[in-house]
């Protein structure tokens, strides 16, 4: 299981938090799944994915530090973090097809935090939102890959 | 949500550094400084003395003219080199300032954004200190040149909100122009910036040519009498920068001295109260209100003064004070104990006048931080113009709301002020913003913009008795204020 700690998503610090950890927890997963002797026909796909996410974070890391505008650092109090939490207790012993259902939820729930919360961006950093545009798009992918298999 | 880690618990005993090489202070006097959001000790900062301060400008001096020979290209690659020095420590200096001065996390990470740009901005020194000239500009075959040139030591004198880019709106500019340059931190924050300067030596930049002297009023006074000093910026408050003005002047100097402001933002019928309202939030709650540019009136216009009323106060009840390093809050502490009774003690005067606290921030508790210097978001209803609240700073996250029937009587309450150093408007039609922006007679406006914090190539603004000089912080206000035109006429026989 990946450890995750998933803060409120109330400033543009922690949407970025949030989004980190939830690069951390699907990469996370997808590394297990990779291991996971049942499921070895996906193992290289799994490989992929983690690698994706693990670069994922790095973009969102750059964005932090070099995006943030303080002019416009305004609270966020439309994000509620319940709807975008992932389950990354990664089920044991399943195969391939089971693993990629499990993996396709979580890029559902993180194409939902990232669309909503490139719109919140879009009005504070147009950067920073096309940005989560952009990953919440290849989550979308993902899912479409992954429940296809 | 975990927080985030302080680099180190305990910073020690400060040194200053002085012509390439740390020392410790010969004054035997150390002041703590304080972490205000959890009130432990995390070092202890020098109270230099007179000596010391006579030391550094000496060697500021003595480095003087070799780096103003050095040219400007080279001087510039110093800073594209200290840029790069600088960007590992990004989060390192964010989060050191959390720990000293109380304010966010995001909001430290983007002041050292802006310190970073202002490194940036000085980069581009050998285009922005170009002279000019005129072929035949005396007479046939006399040519006239202005050629622009350093001046020698500079200083400054640098306030607590702004741990790290304030000095960063001064000596990048004045080294990069071939000055060289003398910091006196706050004593109150003196952490990030002798951090900062740390990185400055690794950058490379020859001895003498930054120093930083910790300390009080000695080091301050000893800047403005020293003849070897050309020049002092200051920031802080309005008495104090009246002082510094005054007493730089007497002595000769070139003065920049930033002081204390009163900002209203005025919101008109037509403006979008959705956005309106988020951006305000940031203007008045951002590092705890303790910003010269925050804001601090509220002046609602017409009919549009009840729903933002109500809107304003729900959304004000949502903002979450806390530690800073908890990436997750929204206003940390004010500055100190002291700092916090006298925002108390605004409040409590805005009662006995008649105002009504809708919002009251007096009495606010954050677990596990019982010895911070909180104050929560406050908003006082029935503010009146000739109240205590509407016309004094009161530096700390305090909404004073005041419902005026038109734009002349809000201008009018504006301009009644004797601080001039920012105003906003929220509307959509640009008529009224043209006419807000032409009459307002306040050096930073808002147009739909609540934090009117000039980016590095523009200068930091500011009228009345909220500035003393003429020439600003940053970009090419700064490179005038650190240089002068020398003219020379030639004719060859």
């Amino acid at each position: 299981m990946v450890e995750c700690d998933f803060p409120e998503c109330n400033t543009f610090g922690s949407v970025i938090r949030f989004a980190l950890e939830l690069e951390k927890g699907a990469s996370g997963v997808y590394e297990e799944f990779a291991e996971e002797p049942k499921a070895a026909p996906a193992a290289e796909m799994f490989k992929a994915l983690a690698a994706a996410h693990k670069k994922r974070g790095e973009l969102l890391e750059h964005t932090r530090q070099q995006k943030l505008n303080e002019m416009i650092l305004e609270p966020i109090q439309d994000m509620d973090r319940n709807d975008y939490m992932i389950d990354t207790r990664t089920p044991k012993g399943v195969d391939a097809k089971a693993a990629a259902m499990f993996a396709a939820k979580i890029e559902e729930t993180s194409a939902k935090f990232y669309l909503d919360a490139a719109k919140i961006a879009k009005m504070l950093m147009a950067e920073a939102a096309r940005i989560m545009d952009k990953l919440g798009k290849e989550s979308l992918a993902n899912k479409a890959k992954l429940e296809s298999m | 949500m975990t927080l985030l880690s302080e680099v180190k618990k305990d910073y020690g005993k400060l040194k200053n550094f002085v012509n390439g090489e740390w020392i410790d202070s010969t004054s035997g006097k150390y002041i703590d400084i304080e972490n205000p959001t959890t009130g432990e000790t995390i070092g202890q900062v020098p109270m230099s003395s007179v000596e010391e301060t006579k030391a550094a400008i000496d060697a500021a001096h003595e480095a003087w003219w070799a780096w103003r020979e050095t040219p400007p290209i080279t001087r510039a690659r110093l800073f594209f080199k200290l840029k790069e020095v600088m960007e590992p420590h990004f989060e390192n200096i964010a989060r050191i300032m959390v720990q000293e001065q109380g304010k966010t996390i995001d909001e430290a990470r983007g002041e050292t954004r802006r310190t970073i740009e202002n490194v940036e901005t000085a980069a581009g020194i050998p285009t922005l200190m170009m002279g000019y000239n005129l072929e035949d500009g005396g007479a046939e075959g006399i040519d006239e040149d202005a050629v622009i040139s350093p001046l020698g030591v500079f200083g400054a004198v640098c306030p607590f909100n702004f741990p790290a880019m304030i000095p960063y709106w001064f000596w990048p500019y004045a080294v990069a122009s071939g000055n060289t340059y003398i910091i006196k931190p706050s004593s109150q924050v003196p952490l990030t910036q002798n951090y900062l300067t740390s990185l400055v030596e690794k950058a490379g930049f020859p001895p003498g040519v930054l120093n930083i002297v910790n300390g009080s009023h000695e080091v301050s006074d000893t800047l403005m009498e020293h003849p070897k000093v050309k020049g002092i910026s200051f920031v802080g408050s309005t008495p104090v920068a009246k002082y510094i003005y005054k007493k730089s002047a007497e002595n000769g100097k070139r003065v920049q001295a930033q002081g204390g402001a009163k900002n209203s933002l005025v919101v008109m019928p037509d403006a979008v109260l959705d956005r309106t309202i988020s951006n305000m939030l940031a203007s008045f709650y951002g590092c705890a209100g303790q910003r010269c540019l925050a804001g601090s009136n509220l002046v609602a216009i017409g009919d549009v003064a009840e729903p933002l009323l109500k809107s304003f106060v729900e959304r004000s009840k949502k903002i979450k004070v806390g530690y800073g390093l908890d990436e997750s809050v929204n206003m940390g502490p004010v500055i100190s104990a002291k700092a916090k009774k006298k925002v108390i003690d605004y409040i409590d005067g805005a009662e006995a006048e008649g105002a009504k606290v809708l919002l009251d921030g007096r009495n606010v508790k954050v677990p596990g931080y019982e010895k911070g210097h909180f104050v929560g978001p406050t908003v006082i209803d029935n503010v009146t113009p000739d109240m205590k609240i509407a016309k004094e700073e009161v530096f700390g996250p305090v909404v004073g709301y005041l419902r005026m029937n038109n734009l002349d009587e809000a201008l009018d309450f504006i301009h009644s002020s004797p601080f001039g150093n920012a105003a906003s408007i929220y509307t959509q039609s640009g008529k009224l913003a043209r006419e807000f922006r032409y009459r307002c007679q306040c050096g930073n406006i808002g147009i739909n913009v609540g934090l009117v914090a000039a980016m590095s190539y523009f200068p930091f603004a500011g009228y009345k008795d909220s500035f003393f000089g003429d020439l600003h912080g940053q970009g090419q206000d700064a490179v005038k204020f650190f240089t002068d035109r020398k003219v020379v006429i030639t004719r060859w026989f």
